[in-house]
């Protein structure tokens, strides 16, 4: 009996304290940490065509395609299939991808989830934040292979 | 139990009290049109006590029920739509109602659509008798509380309807837990309210109510009115305990017991028929709480003037509610073995002693 | 079905086995040796599989059947035994039944362990084993219809496969329609409010008593080996064992890879890297067994209640620090081959103010969850003694984590089996030897203290790493090619049990097999001998202490 009591008092206590732990969304967003990775942002600017990001991409989410001269043509998403393992950012030997802040994106159809570059730009995933930043990229895991050579494939 | 008298017994004792068809009847006028101007009389104020309390179900089932949950878990709860969130009560009776109707292939027809009705129905007839306080009564039969536990009582027949109409096990099993579970705990709820009878003398509630009127010590200037519950607080509990379990609340929710049947009796319903059943459970929670109320803590009493009345009532009765809530919160819910047992070999043992024993109290002081 | 329970012979346990005494027991049975990185392995003849583990059972010791890894080569079919003992998780021995391309029928061990069982069923549902003497050689986690076996090596990939749906028939006696018949056959789940998942159990019930059930499993299976397969050991097979036990337990799913692959390789993982695994990897611990003792309590209370919330609020606060360390609340992907992908957060006084926040307020948490939980009567009356689940039992079936450790088993890999920076640290195993719901329940709560003890001792290590020596990855090569036919299966304290897995090269850069130990597999396996013969009621919350992840039992 005591024990009844005691769960109940328990109950009552947090019932009368009137903390919440849920916010209301999406008035009050919650805040992300600045290495959250969200929807995936491709900057053609930086990009040198070496498509490390399309090789190291687990479930073939990026597709690129070149000309025989190896300048890039088309740089395509399926933003719906990513799994957000940042594997794509990582490799990248120029920060041309990186993974938002951003995880609120909806489409109608999977159809709809296929991003080209021209789409990519037009997207508005970045907040007011330099994820770069944030991450302080270090690459030395990635580009010094052994005792060999860097190896960019 | 001489001079039994096997007199019919009349339904309407010839009291005192105006009751609240007689008050209709009088301020419309319609009491001069004789008999057919009293059944139009009755008819408005029975259609004022059941909206009135199918109001509080409304209040209750979409807006208060989530807001107390809320509260217990630390949550923030409806609060989008007006203030406090409280037209969620409209949105929620748009949406529920708007839904498709589906039944079962295999469902019993008949069966399968009166029991909403009659879970519903069962408990409306019992707020019949209630003496609300502020005039607001519809009847005040001698046989009141008798009458009380029988009509809901048949809520049960509504439960094992729904159960096996709806063709489905888990409904089966639903509907099979709540008939062994209510007949388990009405003799205990029965036998313990007639421990109050012993006090009274008589089964009507309004007699009932006043018998708790009376001031029973006075502390400091604060008079503990004598109300059952401080009379007798065993048998107060053991109403409590009882009353929880026959309209299946927790810890005693097993005829629905989500996580282990579905939803019971309540599974294959929707829509309309699901918003009866569940106000129908609602009313059955209010109807506990007023008689609760009306056995236990004097009705309609409470400080200030009389006219008061109706909200000391609501208040207790929304207090019966919170505790069903609070304890939903708190307690887990025991095992349908568990819960015949303590029935049986517990309840039913302990309120027949608390009979006994109230009647030897009554019975040496008397 | 041979019950098998108690050993023929009890010989101390303890003995160490060497590898001479293996080759003695097992002597002229054994055609040839085929060790693993991790163990001796034994070739033996398909029709003496029983009388190897049996002897090896009985007479070393070795009582755990850890898993059963199937595989079909360009020549032959194989089975793999992967051996254990209870007592000492070190001493390994690996049984290798090889078995002809054209009939591939091998001995059925389940009359030695259990737990075989379904270990064959899935063999043979995915590989194409046949296993003579197996008492219910059916498909597990593929429909019953399916054509082929998706791992062999002609299997069509591609070619897709219509499911046809048959109603499920009572396994005791014709169905309740015959006037004749007094049980009830009741689908419980895929779809119902207490299986945590897509699970399917096929239940039997004699009035409200359960008679007979079986967990029918596969619901979620999505190949995940057969995704580990076809990505590259680097980078691309990371991502996924978050995936299995996917509620909260991801960084020590990752574990499980992280380990079996750097011994494949030969990897090192520099201290400061271990460091953070482990303090993950605990965090990863309190948060699942926060979910399970809400869902548990889910199941026990029966509506969303208050506990439900409050350990969900709770583990809200260890996955906020999670994503400050990791970038993802589930997914993790953190560690890499050869260590982590970041550092700590900066700035990283922050960060463990945070940790040292969620240490400090946990004893007073878990006091709550006492009040709320264990010490509430009508718990204590539903829990106690209701899924027994006997320490004899529990083996036979290869119970690892909170649930063998519940009936008594004192198994601990962390501490059995030592790898990250365990061994370096305080902390105690928890037992309990109720055998029942309320200690596995015990059990969980007493490992979020063990865990908390555990993150504070890495914490103030890591406060005080030399600012020069936060190596947190080791030089990995970019693509890491093992030697052919290496093959390993290693195993960690996932946050439900021993979470294994074995790999063999095959000399590309991906692996040629690649077979998860799931601890829910087994524990799940072991819910027929948990209730049946008690209520409906009890089998729910049996299955809720049991913490299965559904993603996790079928992969």
């Amino acid at each position: 009996m005591i024990g009844l009591l005691k769960s109940m008092a328990t109950t009552m206590k947090h019932a009368l304290d009137g903390n919440t732990f849920t916010v209301e969304y999406p008035e009050t967003a919650p805040d992300v940490s600045p290495r959250f990775r969200g929807v995936h942002k491709f900057s053609q600017e930086r990009c040198i065509w070496c498509r490390q990001c399309e090789n190291v991409c687990p479930n073939d989410t990026i597709q690129i395609v070149t000309d025989d001269q190896r300048n890039g043509e088309q740089y395509n998403l399926h933003i719906g299939q990513c799994i957000y393992c940042r594997l794509c950012e990582e490799v990248c030997p120029v920060d041309a991808i990186l993974l938002t802040q951003n995880f609120e994106f909806t489409a109608d159809t999977k159809a709809d989830f296929v991003y080209n570059k021209e789409q990519l730009k037009a997207v508005p995933w970045y907040k007011d934040i330099d994820p770069l930043e944030s991450r302080e990229p270090d690459r030395g895991a990635w580009i010094g292979e052994g005792e060999g050579a860097v190896d960019y494939q | 139990m001489s001079g039994a008298s096997f007199a019919p017994v009349p339904l309407q004792q010839d009291s005192d009290t105006v009751l609240l068809p007689e008050r209709v009847a009088d301020l419309t006028g319609l009491g001069e049109l004789g008999v057919a101007g009293e059944l139009v009389a009755a008819f408005i104020a029975a259609f004022f006590v059941g909206n009135l309390m199918l109001a509080m179900t409304g209040v209750a089932g979409p807006w208060a029920k989530r807001k107390i949950t809320a509260a217990f878990t630390d949550r923030i709860a409806v609060n989008r739509i007006g203030p406090f969130g409280l037209f969620i009560i409209v949105a929620d009776a748009v949406r529920l109602l708007s839904k498709e109707l589906i039944i079962p292939e295999n469902a019993d027809r008949p069966a399968y659509d009166l029991a909403p009705i009659v879970v519903a129905g069962s408990a409306m007839l019992g707020f019949a008798v209630i003496p609300m306080g502020s005039g607001i009564q519809l009847a005040d039969p001698e046989i009141g509380l008798a009458y009380v536990f029988a009509v809901s009582g048949i809520a049960s027949v509504g439960l094992v309807m729904a159960g096996y109409s709806s063709s489905n096990k888990y409904s089966l099993l639903g509907g099979l837990r709540a008939v062994a579970q209510n007949i388990a705990y009405e003799i205990p709820l029965v036998v313990t309210g007639m421990s109050v009878v012993i006090f009274t003398g008589t089964l009507q509630l309004g007699g009932i109510v006043e018998a708790q009127t009376e001031p029973l010590i006075t502390l400091g200037g604060f008079a503990i009115p004598a109300w059952y519950a401080f009379i007798n607080p065993f048998a107060f509990g053991l109403f409590l305990v009882a009353n929880f379990a026959e309209v299946g609340r927790n810890p005693f929710d097993t005829p629905e017991a989500p996580t282990e049947i579905v939803a019971g009796y309540q599974t294959e319903y929707s829509s309309v028929y699901f918003v009866l059943i569940y106000l129908g459970e609602f009313l059955h929670i209010f109807l506990g709480g007023a008689v609760i109320a009306t056995l236990f803590l004097g009705g309609p009493a409470g400080p200030g003037p009389a006219a008061l009345g109706i909200v000391w009532f609501l208040v207790k009765i929304w207090a019966v509610f919170l505790l069903t809530q609070w304890l939903r919160s708190a307690l887990p819910r025991v095992r349908i073995d568990q819960m015949i047992e303590i029935g049986w070999k517990g309840m039913l043992v302990l309120s027949f002693a608390n009979l006994v024993l109230t009647a030897l109290i009554v019975g040496m002081i008397a | 079905m041979s019950t098998g329970l108690e050993p023929r012979r009890q010989v101390g346990v303890d003995v160490e086995t060497t590898e001479e005494e293996l080759e003695e027991l097992i002597g002229d049975r054994a055609l040839a040796r085929d060790d693993h990185k991790n163990a001796p392995g034994f070739v033996i003849r398909p029709d003496e599989v029983q009388d190897v583990l049996f002897d090896l059972r009985d007479e070393a010791g070795f009582d755990h059947l850890s898993c059963l890894t199937a595989q079909e080569y360009a020549d032959r079919y194989e089975s793999i035994y992967h051996l254990k003992k209870y007592a000492d998780p070190t001493q390994e021995v690996s049984i290798v039944v090889p078995t002809t391309s054209d009939e591939p029928t091998s001995q059925s061990a389940e009359p030695v362990f259990r737990t075989a069982d379904w270990h064959e069923r899935e063999a043979f549902d995915l590989v194409g084993i046949d296993y003579e003497g197996h008492p219910d050689p059916r498909r597990i986690l593929l429909p019953e219809t399916w054509q082929g076996h998706p791992l062999s090596l002609d299997y069509n990939q591609t070619k897709p496969q219509v499911v046809s749906l048959t109603e499920h028939a009572n396994p005791i006696q014709p169905d309740q329609k015959g006037a004749e018949s007094d049980t009830m056959f009741l689908n419980i789940g895929p779809h119902h409010p207490a299986t945590h998942g897509v699970l399917h159990i096929k239940t039997v019930l004699d009035g409200e008593t359960v008679a007979d059930v079986e967990p029918d499993v596969g619901y979620l299976h999505r190949c995940e080996e057969q995704m580990c397969q076809s990505g590259t050991y680097r980078h691309q097979i990371m991502p996924y064992p978050d995936r299995w036990d996917y509620v909260s337990a991801g960084l020590l799913n990752e574990w499980a890879y992280a380990r079996v692959a750097e011994d494949l390789a030969d990897l090192e993982v520099p201290e400061y890297a271990q460091v953070i695994r482990t303090m993950g990897a605990e965090l990863c611990r309190i948060a699942s067994h926060m979910l399970a003792l809400a869902t548990f309590a889910l199941d026990v209370y029966g509506d969303f209640t208050a506990i439900f919330q409050y350990g969900m609020r709770d583990r809200e606060i260890v996955q906020d620090i999670l994503e400050d360390l990791t970038g993802q609340r589930l997914m993790f992907n953190y560690f890499r081959l050869g260590g982590v992908a970041w550092d700590l957060p900066e700035p990283r006084e922050e960060f463990f103010e945070k940790i040292r926040d969620l240490l400090d307020e946990l004893p007073a948490k878990v006091a709550e969850y006492d009040d709320l939980l264990t010490g509430n009567e009508i718990f204590q009356v539903r829990c106690v003694d209701t899924g027994i689940l006997e320490p004899e039992v529990a083996k036979q079936y290869g119970c690892t984590g909170p649930v063998a450790r519940g009936s008594g088993i004192d198994y601990d890999l962390r501490r059995d089996d030592p790898y990250g920076y365990y061994e370096n640290l305080e902390w105690d195993v928890v037992t309990e030897d109720g055998c029942d719901n309320y200690s596995r329940v015990l059990v969980r709560m007493q490992e979020v203290e063990q865990s908390a003890k555990i993150i504070e001792q890495c914490v103030d290590l890591l406060e005080d790493w030399p600012e020069d020596d936060r190596e947190i990855q080791s030089n990995v090569p970019r693509t890491l090619k093992p030697e052919a036919d290496t093959e390993t299966y290693r195993a960690v304290e996932g946050a439900k049990g021993e979470l294994g897995i074995y790999i063999r090269a095959d000399g590309t850069d991906k692996p040629g097999r690649f077979k998860i130990r799931s601890p829910c597999f087994h524990n799940l396996s072991a819910l027929p001998e948990m209730s049946e013969g008690e209520y409906i009621p009890d089998l729910i919350a049996s299955l809720g202490s049991l913490d299965i992840v559904l993603g996790e039992v079928d992969r």
